[in-house]
């Protein structure tokens, strides 16, 4: 099951310190839904376990996410997979960090997702707005943390 | 309709099912009852993508879990030379845990073994597999193209599996061009499952001598115990198959599973008892489904109506294996038949079949292999070209029925059909449902807007495999077998190479004893399922037990009785050839007054035989000199909701002729049971996949099974044509229903439609789509 989503969220602070937070892995990797267990490998590759709950399917996704930064520090891009419960799921996640020029940071989102397996199967009905709502908080977070910073 | 055994005699007797006590007390002894000390648990970790290299396969968390003391891999597999095991009509191989890739979603990959059932599943959610996803192909269409090669292991580099052809190509060509009206449409009979409600399992042991104690869900022990014996190199006297009581089996449990053999290979590396049982995802995941036959089917006929050709052209989807359990020389089954009751002067079928990233299966669901598939194909068929001649469907059936002086008849496509009526039938059935009247109904509510149809299916079955010059799986021609016990009190054990999974058995089979041999059924007893003490045989599916091992059945009884008569002849101090069997009892010829009776004669066998060897025993085994051919005239009555879409089956009329009927209430409840599956798979079942390779109808929340609540009210009826070759007549008739009846529930909506212009639909018929339909009629028509 094939799923994109895209969105956007304005962040009161520069896009340096945006910067700084999106390339962190451990915090990235704080910044999931529902995560429980945060462990980074090296400063681009952290695993998460985090708690997955769609429609009657539930249990804990172990995830692989590998960062990859652009060089000119205007783009985060974010490979994620692996899955649990017989299920997988590979996702690729990215952000444009974009200076509002007033002081504060957009940072605009996309990310498309496959999802296989019982998740695909038995929440094939809900799946797609409880994966958009996941990612929408998954930035979210990153806003609320960057806002509590200042 | 009696319910005792008549004095003289037990065919056609509705004695009640001797298993049914043992199983409405809840005292069935099923596979996952068998509990052994110091027995281990398999779970198996399965693949969530549908086709995918292994790049690596992690088991060292999986051994940290409390109670695992086992993983085991396809590498592990292979390296015992155990990493492939043959499909049953040995033209592929399967393999048991994946190796380098994956080919279809849920495919198994390890086996985790633990002293408890949650510490394997927990111990399976642990093994962590590195795959690298590969193109998908989710369908036979994409196959064809051969863009993505998906068994590399196979000689050929193709997707193309084989192709099978049956008849006349080029006369069935031009015929079709000289035919004043033609109708061509694409049919599909989509992808189902049988879902048994015991889902498949097993318990692997190694007793004290080291020999093989395998208890399994199987329609096939004997030929389980040779196929363990050909993959596994175990000596064949070292394994012991028992099947025990079967909660349903419709075809699925044919097969060898990969779980079987990784329970056995369990418990010879572990040196203790593994149980497997599947859950009910893996059972719709990764067990033989059916059908998936994509049929462009093309008939040509006369402006008033008489069939002159019929083409069929079949794009068939296999999944990743052949796993169809089709006979050797059969890879499409008996899909020749798909000619129906019909007299066609010339005709040509065919079928490509495909690999595709799905399960592997095509096992004969409920039905002689792929028949269904073809009587679906030619039933629905004559319906569209009635309605193109605007003819009544009916009465283009009868024009073109092989007529009862024509049997035994020889089929363009190739079988000779052993008898029939189909007219007569087909006037019960008119008859019985009163079909003038609901013509007349039905005129006057399409003056009213509503929608009602009726549905006709004329099927004609082609069962009981077979005569060893032409059926055989793995090599093994599919004869099969009875041994007859009767004791020195008049009573018996009948075993045989079958293995009933709710068909009735102990019953039927019973009563072919007590009428060959005038003893009551209720005091013979029906073994099977234990590969030490039943005769080898086939197994119970494609409708082969009635017409394969009750003949056998009946042709032990008659050597029972020859070696009787030896006997008798002593009791009445007579000479052998001054003795008959009449009224179920020896008499002397032209002294009825003087006679015994087998009971009688029972005893003696023990206590007085003279110079006779001693006992009364005797084993068949039957090679069936043809196919029998069940035959059955359906119809089904719907009203339609304009408004919903919803389809309401106000009536549904089988009339069947399955030959001669041993027992008419165990025939009732086959009929019941085959058009309440019939009727699922008609209006509610599919296994449908995305076009990433995703399974969507893993459990029963999506892969639909009838209720009470939806299933219809069953009316039947019957006509009796012997079969001539068979010893008592009988043809067979589990799988008539789920055979013949989705035609004629398809043929009702299509009928009820047919005002709007709606010409076809696909199965299953849901709402939404008869709303869809509706809504675009209305569309087009404004």
């Amino acid at each position: 099951m094939n799923l994109q989503y895209s969105g956007e969220e304005r962040i009161p602070v520069s896009p340096d310190v945006v910067w700084a937070f999106v390339t962190d892995p451990d915090k990235v990797g704080h910044c999931m839904p529902e995560v429980i267990d945060v462990t980074v490998q090296d400063p681009t590759h952290v695993e998460a376990v985090v708690q997955v709950a769609v429609g009657p399917v539930r249990g804990k996704f172990k995830l692989k996410v590998e960062l990859q930064p652009d060089p000119a520090r205007r783009r985060i891009d974010l490979k994620i997979s692996g899955g649990g419960f017989g299920s997988a799921v590979d996702m690729t996640a990215g952000a444009d960090v974009v200076d509002a020029g007033d002081g504060t940071t957009i940072l605009k989102w996309s990310g498309q997702a496959v999802a296989r397996g019982p998740v695909a199967a038995v929440g094939g009905r809900v799946l797609d707005a409880q994966a958009q709502k996941l990612i929408t908080q998954a930035f979210g977070n990153v806003r609320q943390q960057l806002s509590l910073a200042t | 309709m009696s319910t005792e055994p008549k004095s003289a005699g037990c065919l056609g007797v509705a004695m009640k099912r001797k298993e049914d006590p043992r199983f409405i007390q809840g005292k069935g002894h099923y596979v996952d009852d068998i509990s052994m000390p110091g027995m281990l648990f398999l779970s198996l970790v399965r693949s969530p993508y549908p086709h995918a290299e292994i790049k690596s396969i992690d088991i060292s968390e999986a051994m940290q879990v409390p109670g695992v003391k086992a993983v085991i891999t396809g590498k592990d597999l292979e390296a015992a030379g155990l990493g492939w095991l043959p499909t049953f009509h040995g033209l592929d191989k399967q393999m048991v845990l994946a190796i380098g890739k994956v080919l279809f979603q849920y495919q198994e990959v390890a086996a985790v073994f633990a002293e408890t059932r949650a510490a394997a599943v927990d111990g399976a959610e642990a093994v962590q597999v590195d795959y690298a996803p590969l193109p998908v192909v989710a369908d036979p269409f994409t196959a064809k193209t051969d863009e993505v090669i998906l068994r590399p292991d196979r000689e050929n580099k193709t997707n193309h599996i084989y192709h099978w052809e049956v008849g006349d190509k080029d006369k069935t060509a031009t015929a079709l061009a000289n035919s004043p009206k033609r109708i061509k449409e694409r049919i599909w009979f989509q992808r189902c499952h049988p879902a048994p409600l015991e889902p498949c399992g097993c318990v692997a042991h190694f007793d004290s001598m080291g020999r093989l104690q395998f208890y399994v869900t199987s329609q096939a022990p004997h030929v389980y115990r040779t196929a363990l014996a050909i993959v596994t190199g175990i000596p064949e006297d070292k394994i012991h198959v028992v099947s025990p009581d079967l909660g349903g089996g419709f075809g699925n449990k044919v097969p060898v599973y990969p779980g079987y053999v990784c329970a056995i290979v369990g418990a010879l590396k572990i040196g203790r008892p593994v149980k497997w049982i599947e859950t009910r995802t893996e059972n719709l995941t990764s067990t033989g489904f059916a059908r998936d036959y994509h049929m462009d089917v093309e008939i040509g006929a006369t402006a008033d109506g008489r069939l002159t050709a019929l083409h069929v052209a079949t794009t068939a989807d296999h999944g990743a294996f052949d796993a169809a359990a089709d006979p050797t020389k059969y890879p499409a089954g008996m899909f020749g038949v798909v000619t129906g009751s019909y007299d066609f002067p010339v005709a040509h079928a065919e079928v490509d079949a495909y690999f595709t990233n799905k399960a592997p299966g095509g096992i004969a669901y409920r039905c002689s292999f792929r028949v269904t598939e073809a009587s679906y194909a030619i039933e629905r068929a004559m319906d569209i070209l009635a309605d193109e001649l605007a003819i009544d469907p009916v009465e283009l059936r009868r024009k073109n029925f092989v007529r009862k002086e024509q049997f035994p008849y020889p089929s363009v496509l190739g079988f000779t059909y052993d008898s029939g009526d189909y007219q007569k039938t087909l006037d019960v059935t008119l008859e019985k449902i009163g079909y003038q009247a609901l013509l007349k109904e039905q005129v006057e509510k399409r003056a009213r807007g509503e929608l009602m149809g009726i549905g006709f299916s004329t099927f004609t079955e082609v069962v009981g495999a077979g005569p060893s010059k032409h059926f055989d799986i793995l090599g093994i021609k599919m004869f099969d077998s009875a041994e007859i016990r009767i004791h020195p009190t008049g009573s018996g054990i009948v075993r045989t190479g079958t293995k009933s999974q709710g068909q009735g058995h102990e019953t039927t089979w019973a009563q072919i004893v007590g009428e060959e041999l005038g003893l009551d059924p209720q005091n013979i007893m029906v073994e099977e399922g234990d590969t030490d003490t039943a005769p080898y045989g086939l197994g119970t599916y494609a409708s082969r037990s009635t017409p394969v091992a009750g003949a056998a059945i009946a042709m032990a009884a008659r050597r029972v009785r020859e070696k009787a008569r030896k006997v008798a002849a002593h009791m009445l101090e007579v000479g052998e050839a001054d003795v008959e069997w009449k009224d179920y009892k020896f008499q002397v010829k032209g002294v009825p007054a003087k006679s015994v009776t087998m009971k009688e004669v029972a005893f003696a066998a023990y206590t007085n035989m003279a110079q006779n060897e001693p006992g009364l025993e005797a084993s068949y085994y039957y090679d069936p000199p043809n196919m029998t051919f069940p035959s059955g005239a359906y119809v089904a009555v719907v009203d339609i909701d304009r408004e919903t879409g919803e389809v309401k089956v106000r009536r549904f009329l089988a009339v069947d002729d399955c030959g001669t009927i041993i027992n008419p209430l165990v025939v009732e409840g086959q009929i019941h049971g085959g058009l309440t599956e019939g009727f699922a798979i008609a209006f509610m079942q599919e296994i449908q996949y995305d076009k990433e390779g995703n399974n969507l109808n893993t459990n029963f929340t999506d892969y639909l099974i009838p209720t009470s609540l939806e299933t219809p009210a069953w009316e039947t009826g019957k006509t009796v044509t012997p079969s001539p070759h068979h010893p008592i007549g009988a043809k067979g008739v589990g799988e008539s229903p789920n055979v013949g009846s989705p035609a004629a529930f398809v043929n009702a909506v299509i009928d009820a439609l047919s005002p709007l212009g709606v010409r076809h639909i696909d199965m299953p018929i849901t709402r939404d789509k008869v709303w869809r339909a509706i809504r675009q009629a209305e569309v087009l028509t404004t």
